[in-house]
């Protein structure tokens, strides 16, 4: 072994402490607001609105929790907004690496207009929208039905330009080899294609779901009775009030609402480990 | 294709070399069998895109040359088409032009500090030699699914003026913090801060998928070659990168000009409106039911958008 | 070939422009008149929209009107406060509205101007019976939309224990007086003694009060008057509190009760939703060391009256037996009921008159307080005008700024933004 070697390796080595501790200390300074809203949801209200806050519970209750769940017909509204998110995630993962593919990697007529209109659509403002949306969504007559919550977000712009970034990152090569081999594109697009895009379907999944999830207004305006609400819509409901807001309950809510979206982050997270794409790409 | 670079598809599919054509018929054949092959990916996309996002867009836009107030929603033909009068009219409105301001400051501030930090924390992460990535990986992406209120609630405690760490530990270097969200000056820059603690986790998520895309041979060859890492990332990383990094810019440049929910819950858009968005203005005009007029600034921030997009792609789109 | 596909879009939105142009709203705003309502048990299925807790206890409240009306079928769906008027608004635009819903005072102008709401019927309610603040919020061209359901006014909580130490056991009465003893409080060490809120969302409910008690009306259903001499006088007077230091201009939120309970705050402006909160704050011991006031005297001494109404839809599917539902909540008995239930201060006066309400002391004040309350007239364009009021207020108390230029300021904006009539 050289010296220049060991000189190499200790660099690398305070490098690293450098490193760790600067990422460490981010971690800190990332994970509070959430550790300070797990804890304090064991919190009596008195305690989490006090100035200034606590960490560590002085009482410790489960109270809000207790509260949340005798007050809520929990069951219903998780399932709602389980089937609700969970289709409106699967939609856009097919649709939209279907047609990503197709803006990436084909050639048709109008596809720079489809693509512009994509881009456009991702730039206008949401809010210009919603009242427009709604009444044609009510003059279909899907107004408080699951089909009303689900058709408006099963594909969106998002997704598309994701898929479509992503997959111009893909070599041609790999393409043009099944092709000489004789697949049809669907095939290539379905076999070749698809497992390559596993970090990229799976970032989609995340964000799609998290955002059907938290979404709020419009399954508040969509569905007319309270059946149909969603968890954020029901959570809204009994934690928000003219006057005062119930922060144990609110916190309890947004402690149970998250839980299923670290889930869905822990299992999908692996996608995004080193070697996959790269093996497929050997 | 010599086209705006918006559009500059990667004009290098395999068909598109064969030079030496056959009779016209075969190739007009391909040529529609490509047509159907495409619009056969596109199309379920296209139906759903026209129906549920492109009708609202246009009605919204017609409503944005009338005087529609809420007043009219049971009749909304019953308005009066006032032509540009919606525009005109915002670019005589205080509170507009002042959002204006304080939505570039904004972004001009927001997106490449928000980039920079994911893009770090993305390298970071994906470097090989690093331990415990998962959790690292999972920590920054705490701050996007944590509930808006409980991060207003520590933000609002972190800042305050009397209790809060920030200036607690201001104080032990013998530093009299100010009042950082009731201070005219300090209140936007705390926001941006806030912004940019919320929204890189998001795009890290986005880089780190990019950066797996990018083929570890590269980096082989890179190393033979005796390049530093810094040199790598410089040379193969951010080129590779590119379209990823077109996108994280994209998407952050179009969330920030409408960034709404951080002086929602922090200020209301105070003190003295040093933040208000032009979001905040929109969703305000909207909620007094001015919908003509709240459209019409819709379109004005989607125009703004639009051009910061054009720019980013001018800057980091693919070239030839 | 792009330049031909323009010109056909261009060519679309002007012709559609143009058919735009022939529409033009009718501007003979044409009276409603109310109808009758069929006499007879209510029956049938009625949608009703509630907010908050009252959309959470209302369900089974209603139960008890129907067993009066055993062929009707209350079905109630809980709506949240924070997205209420966009739910009703879009429901309005799709015509999918409910029966009856629950409506915040201040949107009854702009959801009554859509012609959405059915007129009062005259037969089967009687404005008598209503504070008659609250029964203005209903009012829209002279016609009433809806009837108040519950009422909330605002009054002065006080430390007693320090007021007594100052000479005020009984509070302030005149505005002489308040700023006495918010002074004499801070001269003991009190930081604040008398809390307003320095502008932000719906500081002009604290501020209004003052300019009505001193004369000034500030906006009618058809005229807007900010600027007079009175109005000027009133907001020197809320600017006052801030000059002499006696109010301070950042307290964080959720800190008004802890530091009113620590003695930093001497007294605040409020409504009855406080009393809860201060007893659960602050415990048994500290329920003999704080009183509520009635607002302090000038000309007059009126407070603000807030509140929510109910109204029936046109678009009803079951407008009588909405109508009918509506009557049965305003009955007194069920009035007091409905406050036992849920703590909603009863609409209607004679309900007062139960022990239940006139007992209570601190409950008192505020039933006493009601009989000189106000509201903003049910213009559709009051929630804007609120808006820019709330900035100028901000300037007012943050800076230097001479009273009677804010008040030419609140003028300008308002007289710009129109009564919406």
């Amino acid at each position: 072994m050289t010296t220049m070697d060991r000189g190499v390796r200790g660099r690398d080595r305070v490098a690293k402490a450098v490193l760790y501790t600067i990422l460490s200390i981010s971690l800190l300074a990332v994970v509070g607001p959430f550790v300070w809203m797990a804890l304090s949801s064991f919190k009596p209200e008195g305690e989490i609105r006090s100035v200034p806050p606590t960490w560590w519970p002085e009482t410790f209750t489960l109270e809000n929790f207790r509260d949340l769940f005798s007050r809520l017909d929990f069951p219903l509204f998780f399932f709602n907004s389980a089937l609700v998110a969970l289709a409106v995630t699967v939609g856009n993962l097919l649709f939209c690496s279907l047609v990503g593919y197709a803006l990436a990697k084909l050639r048709y007529p109008g596809k720079r207009v489809l693509f512009l209109a994509v881009l456009g659509m991702l730039m206008v403002p949401g809010m210009v929208t919603f009242v427009p949306q709604f009444v044609l969504v009510s003059n279909m007559g899907l107004t408080n039905t699951y089909a009303g919550l689900i058709l408006p977000f099963l594909v969106g712009p998002f997704g598309v330009f994701l898929m479509r970034q992503f997959l111009q990152s893909i070599p041609d090569d790999l393409i043009e080899a099944a092709r000489v081999d004789g697949a049809g594109e669907f095939r290539i697009f379905w076999r070749v294609v698809l497992p390559l895009c596993r970090p990229a379907l799976a970032t989609l999944g995340i964000l799609t779901f998290l955002a059907s999830w938290n979404n709020f207004l419009w399954p508040l305006v969509v569905a007319t009775t309270e059946d149909k609400y969603t968890l954020p819509v029901a959570l809204a409901l009994y934690s928000i009030g003219q006057n005062r807001t119930d922060f144990g309950l609110l916190l309890a809510g947004a402690v149970v609402v998250v839980l299923p979206v670290l889930i869905v982050f822990l299992l999908l997270q692996r996608h995004f480990m080193r070697g996959i794409a790269t093996t497929g790409l050997k | 294709m010599a086209g705006a670079p918006v559009a500059t598809a990667p004009a290098r599919s395999v068909e598109g070399k064969t030079s030496d054509r056959p009779a016209g018929s075969v190739q007009r054949r391909q040529r529609l069998r490509r047509a159907l092959t495409g619009w056969a990916f596109s199309a379920p996309f296209t139906v759903l895109f026209l129906v549920f996002m492109a009708v609202p867009v246009v009605v919204s836009l017609v409503m944005s040359f009338t005087d529609l107030r809420s007043t009219d929603l049971r009749n909304p033909f019953a308005v009066n088409f006032v032509g540009l009068d919606n525009y005109t009219r915002l670019f005589s409105d205080d509170l507009f032009l002042r959002s204006s301001v304080n939505t570039l400051v904004f972004v001009v501030v927001g997106v490449p500090l928000t980039i920079v930090v994911a893009l770090a924390a993305a390298t970071a992460l994906n470097s090989g030699l690093l331990r415990f990535r998962a959790l690292f990986r999972v920590g920054f992406y705490l701050p996007v699914v944590t509930s808006i209120v409980a991060v207003a609630v520590v933000w609002r405690f972190l800042l305050d003026p009397e209790v809060g760490l920030v200036n607690g530990l201001l104080g032990v270097v013998g530093i009299d913090g100010p009042s950082w969200l009731f201070d005219t000056k300090l209140a936007l820059p705390s926001l941006i801060v806030m912004a940019t603690w919320r929204n890189f986790g998001f795009l890290m998520v986005i880089f780190l998928a990019g950066l797996q895309a990018i083929p570890g041979d590269l980096y082989e060859a890179a190393t033979l070659d005796g390049a530093s890492r810094w040199q790598q990332f410089r040379h193969v990383t951010l080129p590779m990168l590119r379209p990823t990094l077109l996108f994280g810019g994209v998407v952050t440049g179009i969330g920030y000009l409408q960034f709404f929910e951080e002086p929602f819950v922090m200020t209301q858009g105070g003190p003295l409106s040093s933040t208000l968005s032009v979001s905040y203005h929109i969703y305000n005009q909207f909620g007094f039911g001015n919908y003509g007029y709240a459209a019409a600034a819709s379109y004005v921030l989607f125009v703004a958008i639009v051009a910061l997009s054009v720019i980013q792609f001018r800057f980091l789109g693919e070239r030839k | 070939m792009r330049r031909s596909r323009l010109a056909t879009v261009a060519a679309a939105a002007l012709a559609l422009s143009v058919a735009l142009t022939g529409c033009g709203r009718d501007s003979g705003g044409g009276q409603d008149d109310a109808k009758a309502v069929a006499e007879g048990k209510a029956s049938g299925e009625i949608t009703v929209w509630a907010m908050g807790t009252e959309g959470e206890k209302l369900g089974e409240f209603a139960k008890a009107f129907m067993t009066e009306n055993p062929d009707a079928k209350v079905n109630v769906t809980p709506v949240p406060w924070d997205a209420a008027h966009q739910k009703i608004a879009s429901a309005i635009a799709a015509k999918q509205t409910p029966d009856v819903s629950m409506i915040g005072t201040t949107w009854q102008g702009e959801f009554a101007k859509t012609g959405a709401l059915d007129p009062t019927p005259p037969d089967l309610i009687k404005k008598e019976e209503f504070f008659p603040g609250a029964w203005d919020t209903t009012v829209v061209d002279g016609s009433s939309y809806g009837v108040p359901w519950y009422v909330e006014t605002r009054g002065i909580f006080y430390r007693k224990d320090l007021a007594t130490a100052v000479g005020f056991p009984e509070g302030p009465k005149t505005w002489d007086d308040l700023t006495a003893m918010a002074t004499k409080m801070k001269a003991n060490g009190v930081r604040e003694g008398f809390h307003l809120q320095p502008g932000k969302t719906g500081s002009w409910q604290s501020v209004m009060p003052f300019a009505w008690s001193n004369g000034a009306e500030g906006v009618s259903a058809d005229k807007v008057s900010f600027d007079s001499p009175e109005m000027t006088e009133a907001l020197g007077y809320y600017q006052s509190f801030f000059k002499q230091g006696l109010s301070g201009t950042d307290l964080p939120e959720g800190a008004l009760e802890p530091d009113f309970v620590s003695g930093k705050i001497g007294a605040f402006i409020s409504g009855p939703w406080h009393i809860g909160l201060l007893q659960e704050k602050g415990g048994a011991a500290f329920a003999d060391k704080w009183a509520i006031a009635q607002m302090p005297m000038k000309k007059s001494a009126t407070s603000f009256i807030g509140g929510s109404n109910l109204a029936v839809f046109k678009d009803a599917k079951n407008r009588d037996a909405g109508w009918k539902f509506v009557q049965w909540l305003s009955k007194p008995d069920v009035q007091v009921k409905w406050y036992q239930e849920v703590k909603d201060l009863p609409s209607v006066q004679s309900a007062w008159d139960d022990s239940t309400l006139s007992g209570d002391p601190y409950l008192a004040v505020f039933g006493k307080q009601l009989e000189d309350a106000k509201a903003p007239p049910a213009i559709p364009t009051w929630e804007q005008m609120a808006a820019s009021f709330d900035l100028e207020v901000e300037k007012l108390c943050k800076s230097d700024v001479d009273p009677a230029a804010v008040a030419k300021a609140i003028q300008e904006k308002a007289s710009g933004i129109g009564t919406g009539s």
